[in-house]
């Protein structure tokens, strides 16, 4: 009685921080009843909205067509085949437009950084002469919604001016564009703002330059916000639909979210649906192995939109 | 400072060369582009030649035009009435939760990380218009439907807004539910010494310390649901008889969809229209944040 | 854009060593190479004799072409890369690689305006014209007609692909005729004759109507997104004896898609949705969409091209005893017709002569040699069968019906299609009144229908007449546009 008792005070210790309801509320067995029937109703709801749709594909990813077209909700009434699994994989060669999912993702991150950290170095440490003018036409991006651009920087990436190139169906034509993001270099600047002068000049005493004070102390010292500034460009960059839709073509470029549609009307059901679910079970592990991350980040983007 | 930079001020050259790059080309450069489009017929295909305001006098003019601007403000008001006050009610309950907190905060969000393209694609098999469709078959179960969801013009709209705010609640929860945490709980002691009953505390400490957070989701929400294209492109592409045709996607259709060669004129002049439209948003978020971050 | 001399030249030469290659092939490999020789036509014989290549092989090249549409089964890409490989044994200069294609109306621009069309890529006849009016398309005149059988052409066929003054651009490389394509095994579980389909219009309803209630599914379905739905309106609208547009003595192209057999076919589809509720569920098929539908065996009947059977084997699982065809029925009017259209094969602009070349040569090989040459017609029709593709598709003749019967008799032991099934169409296509699509402005009066169809089959009230009236007027602006 005693164990158990002094197990659930300890279990219960983190959570003491009360919020809204207070520490002697909970103990008013009326009010703990409704509070508990209210999160257990929650929990359920968010149970079948957020996994249901996941389970469900779960299950017909395994299910032959005719089952999940007749009746879906039933569970495998002639049986499952995980041969669908394997369909996708191979011959509908999901493997192949996940990595280059991956490669689109990647690239965009490097560049999302490389861009956000140089600006806001420059602009916040080293204040060249026109940082205020250059900060303003950054900021001014800021009130162009994006969808502005979808005709004219398609056409600029069909013949990219000065070199008169087109990047349609190469990589680049993704990766370029998404480091134009007036977003990532204003929490970046602001950020690097907010740093300690004091130490920038003790290293300028020491003889640091301007490249070794940006690798070996600015870099460094910046850990947690382009650690913010990554999960958005994550995020944003796996989500991407239209953009990758217009400027890569060829099949052996498209990501994941440029084919699926496209092989949708000629792929089997049970096939396509078992291609739905690993496409989506990659992120989804990604989620859960870097949810801290995630969710910081997600909750930071409120701080710092705010 | 100042003289150390000027010493090396190619260096900081170096550091401002890619921002002056990437934004000079893909980003300053095609702003440009979309003013003087609007202004010019070309196809790409022929040199484009000025016509004035002709772009914008075509798209007014378009019957499309009108129902495409309702289209767009009745997704913006049934998103606001779908995605505003649900995940409003689930923050605050998940922060008086005292166990599995990580599971709430995982549930909620776990549709947020599925793509969007695979969301649509498998919210339209559930939208299966027919008895054996997957909502209809549980919606049979309590003796409701079936409903024709996607392949009815009055029904269409409010389901794309349902799978919308599906896949978008879970981000507007986080960000919520870091806000609440925010909440000093001093604030809550001192007002149950007035007495104050949970409702009161929701009421007179809660929302008022989230009004400004709350704002700045309404208008980052109607930013982006103006913007909004995947999902009305993949489920409906537009129908049935251009119920659910938005802003989006009239420019994308303007651009991209006639096989002889896109209007690229009217599609910037529609561009510039919304952008006009919606940079009175981002004016006022701007001015809200700003004097937000300096107060704070 | 007209080609040089020398390119000119190179193509003879091209035809000239092709055609050594394929007798000296056939003669090793198949013992009726006197049949062979006898099907080639004589004008080639002296052709390859005037141009002697005497050890001139030309620069190496190479093209992309369309292969096959996305999502196509291994096998069917297997075939395809096979006969690469021996366009590349008799063409060792040229190199081809496939690029999976699909003429979208909705994609087809973005591509255009990108450059990423394969340097060989397909269009419907509808956009022939246009296209050469913007000059997106390449002149290949001279290379066609060089052709062992260019004079064989069908004249209203080719004239998809010419300009106004009878330059040859693109090459109708199919045609088809519309059809009633319809679920065999669906027929006889509700309680209908397969081998019956019916031939009237009011026939179509009443097994539709008997279908969706016994077999629970669509009785008749009907396209309506991406284009199709105006696609489909035209073709009923045909066969009950309307035109959408008609064209003037000066020329002049008077949209009439408010014509009273357009408003009698949208009458029939609102009965068939909402007095007899036979139209199933989904009303945002496309082309794909409805395929797949069908070959699910959720779908009684709709109307699809004669030559779809391909597709649903290669993309769809299609199971061949449920397929049937019939002829589309046509009114007892006298301007009543079954609207056809067809694919072209073009050449990419964005080419070099030699590539110009290379790519007729393709479009020779892979789309024609096999309906006029016997040799490269069997081995052709062997390659499909080893690999499980359908061979004796029903499509109409694109060359004269001489040569077309006599291709069908090459292949004849070679046929794996269940012809039986597609015999209601086959015994009565020929003796149809043909009439091409619109001729104007054609893919954007298909999109401005759409929602007219959609409007008809989602909305109980839609006022025909009013919508019909509506989307007259856009589409005439578009006519006057050029668009």
């Amino acid at each position: 009685m005693m164990s158990r008792l002094a197990k659930r005070r300890r279990r219960r210790a983190p959570d003491v921080e009360r919020r809204i309801v207070s520490i002697a509320d909970w103990h008013r067995p009326a009010i703990r009843r409704t509070l508990r029937t209210i999160h257990g109703v929650t929990l359920a709801f968010l149970f079948v909205v957020g996994l249901g749709p996941l389970l469900w594909l779960a299950k017909s990813a395994i299910t032959p067509t005719q089952d999940t077209l007749r009746t879906p909700m039933a569970l495998w009434p002639h049986g499952f085949d995980l041969s669908f699994l394997v369909t996708a994989w191979t011959e509908t060669h999901i493997d192949h437009y996940f990595m280059n999912t991956v490669w689109i993702v990647v690239g965009c991150w490097l560049v999302q950084i490389t861009v956000a950290t140089s600006a806001a170095y420059a602009l916040s440490v080293l204040r060249p002469r026109f940082g205020s003018l250059i900060m303003a036409l950054v900021l001014a991006t800021l009130f162009v919604p994006s969808i502005v651009l979808l005709v004219p920087l398609y056409l600029t990436v069909v013949n990219v001016p000065f070199l008169n190139i087109s990047m349609i169906d190469t990589f680049w034509a993704v990766w370029l564009p998404a480091g134009a993001s007036a977003f990532n270099i204003v929490i970046m600047k602001r950020f690097f703002d907010s740093l300690p002068r004091e130490i920038f000049e003790a290293a300028r005493v020491d003889g640091a330059g301007p490249f070794r004070l940006f690798w070996s102390i600015v870099l460094p010292m910046s850990r947690p916000i382009v650690g913010v500034v990554s999960v958005f460009a994550v995020i944003g960059e796996w989500k991407d639909y239209l953009w990758p839709l217009l400027v890569l073509r060829n099949p052996d470029l498209q990501p994941l979210s440029v084919r699926l549609p496209t092989l949708e009307p000629s792929t089997q059901l049970d096939i396509f649906l078992a291609a739905l679910l690993i496409s989506s079970v990659i992120p989804i592990a990604l989620f859960l192995i870097f949810q801290r991350m995630f969710l910081r980040g997600s909750g930071l983007s409120g701080a710092i939109k705010g | 400072m100042r003289t150390w930079v000027s010493r090396d001020g190619l260096s900081t050259l170096v550091f401002l060369l890619p921002l002056l790059v990437i934004f000079g080309v893909f980003s300053w450069f095609p702003i440009g582009r979309a003013l003087v489009m609007s202004f010019q017929e070309t196809n790409l295909v022929s040199p484009p030649t000025w016509v004035g305001l002709n772009n914008f006098a075509n798209v007014l003019s378009d019957p499309l035009f009108g129902t495409a601007v309702s289209n767009t403000l009745y997704f913006m008001l049934l998103a606001l009435i779908f995605g505003y006050p649900i995940p409003l009610l689930l923050a605050v309950v998940m922060s008086e939760a005292r166990h599995f907190k990580g599971l709430y905060s995982a549930l909620a969000y776990l549709p947020v990380v599925i793509p969007p393209v695979v969301s649509v694609l498998l919210w339209r098999f559930f939208y299966d218009a027919s008895p054996n469709g997957v909502f209809n078959t549980m919606l049979g179960w309590v003796g409701l439907g079936p409903f024709p969801w996607l392949q009815d013009p009055g029904t269409a709209m409010p389901s794309i807004v349902l799978e919308a705010t599906w896949a978008a609640a879970g981000g507007t929860v986080i960000i919520y539910l870091a806000a609440l945490l925010s909440v000093p709980t001093e604030l809550y002691d001192a007002a149950e010494v007035d007495g104050a009953s949970i409702w009161n505390k929701i009421w007179h400490v809660t929302l008022p310390h989230l009004r400004g957070i709350l704002f700045i989701t309404l208008i980052l929400q109607f930013i982006a649901t103006a913007q909004l294209f995947t999902e009305p492109f993949l489920f409906t592409g537009g129908g049935p008889a251009n119920s659910t045709t938005t802003v989006l996607l009239l420019i994308y259709h303007y651009a991209f969809q006639n096989s002889l060669g896109g209007d690229y004129g009217m599609a910037a002049a529609l561009s510039v229209m919304l952008a006009a439209f919606l940079g009175v948003f981002t004016a006022v978020y701007f001015w809200l944040t700003r004097s937000w971050s300096t107060s704070s | 854009m007209t080609p040089s001399p020398i390119g000119r030249f190179k193509t003879l030469a091209v035809v000239a060593l092709a055609i050594v290659t394929v007798s000296a092939c056939s003669s090793s490999s198949t013992p009726s190479s006197t049949a062979a020789s006898a099907g080639t036509p004589a004008p080639n014989t002296t052709q390859a004799a005037a141009t002697p290549t005497p050890g001139t092989t030309p620069k190496p090249v190479t093209i992309t072409v369309a292969s096959l549409l996305p999502g196509s089964t291994q096998s069917a890409f297997d075939a395809f890369n096979l006969r690469v490989d021996e366009f590349e044994a008799q063409y060792p200069w040229i190199t081809v690689q496939g690029q999976e294609y699909q003429w979208l109306a909705t994609t087809f621009t973005a591509q255009l305006a990108a450059g990423t069309l394969p340097d060989v890529f397909t269009i419907p006849f509808t956009d022939g014209k246009g296209l050469i009016a913007q000059q997106q398309i390449v002149n290949i005149d001279s290379r066609v007609r060089a052709l062992p059988d260019a004079d064989q052409f069908n004249p209203n066929l080719l004239v998809n692909g010419q300009d106004s003054s009878g330059k040859i651009f693109a090459v109708p490389t199919a045609a088809y005729g519309m059809s009633l394509t319809y679920n065999r095994t669906l027929f006889t579980q509700a309680g209908l004759d397969p081998d019956k389909p019916p031939t009237t219009w009011d026939d179509v309803r009443a097994d539709a109507k008997t279908i969706a209630e016994k077999d629970k599914v669509a009785g008749f379905a009907q396209m309506a997104t991406q284009n199709t739905g105006g696609w489909q309106l035209s073709t009923l609208t045909y066969a009950l004896g309307g035109r959408m547009e008609s064209v003037g003595s000066d020329g002049k192209v008077t949209a009439t898609v408010n014509n009273p057999y357009t408003i009698a076919a949208l009458q029939w589809l609102q009965q068939l949705r909402w007095t007899d509720n036979s139209m199933g569920s989904t009303f945002d098929y496309n082309w794909g969409t409805i395929n797949q539908a069908f070959c699910a065996g959720q779908i009684g009947m709709f109307l699809g091209g004669s030559d779809l059977y391909t597709t649903m084997i290669q993309n769809d699982n299609l199971n061949p005893a449920d397929y049937g065809i019939t002829t589309v029925p046509l009114a007892s009017v006298p301007t009543a017709a079954l609207m056809g259209g067809g694919t072209l094969a073009a050449v990419n602009v964005n080419t070099t002569e030699a590539q110009r070349d290379a790519a007729v040569d393709w479009i020779n090989y892979y789309y024609l040699d096999d309906m006029t040459n016997q040799n490269d017609a069997v081995e052709n029709a062997k390659a499909l069968q080893a690999n499980k593709q359908p061979v004796g598709v029903p499509a109409l003749p694109i060359f004269t019906k001489a040569i077309y019967d006599q291709d069908q008799t090459w292949i004849a032991s070679y046929i794996n299609v269940p012809t039986a099934q597609m015999a209601p169409f086959m015994n009565s296509i020929f003796s149809q009144p043909l009439d091409s699509e619109p001729v104007a402005s054609t893919q954007t009066l298909y999109s401005l229908l759409d929602p007219v169809v959609q409007a008809v089959l989602t909305n109980k009230n839609a006022n025909i007449t009013s919508l019909l009236n509506a989307a007259n007027t856009q589409v005439q602006t578009a006519i006057d546009k050029g668009e």
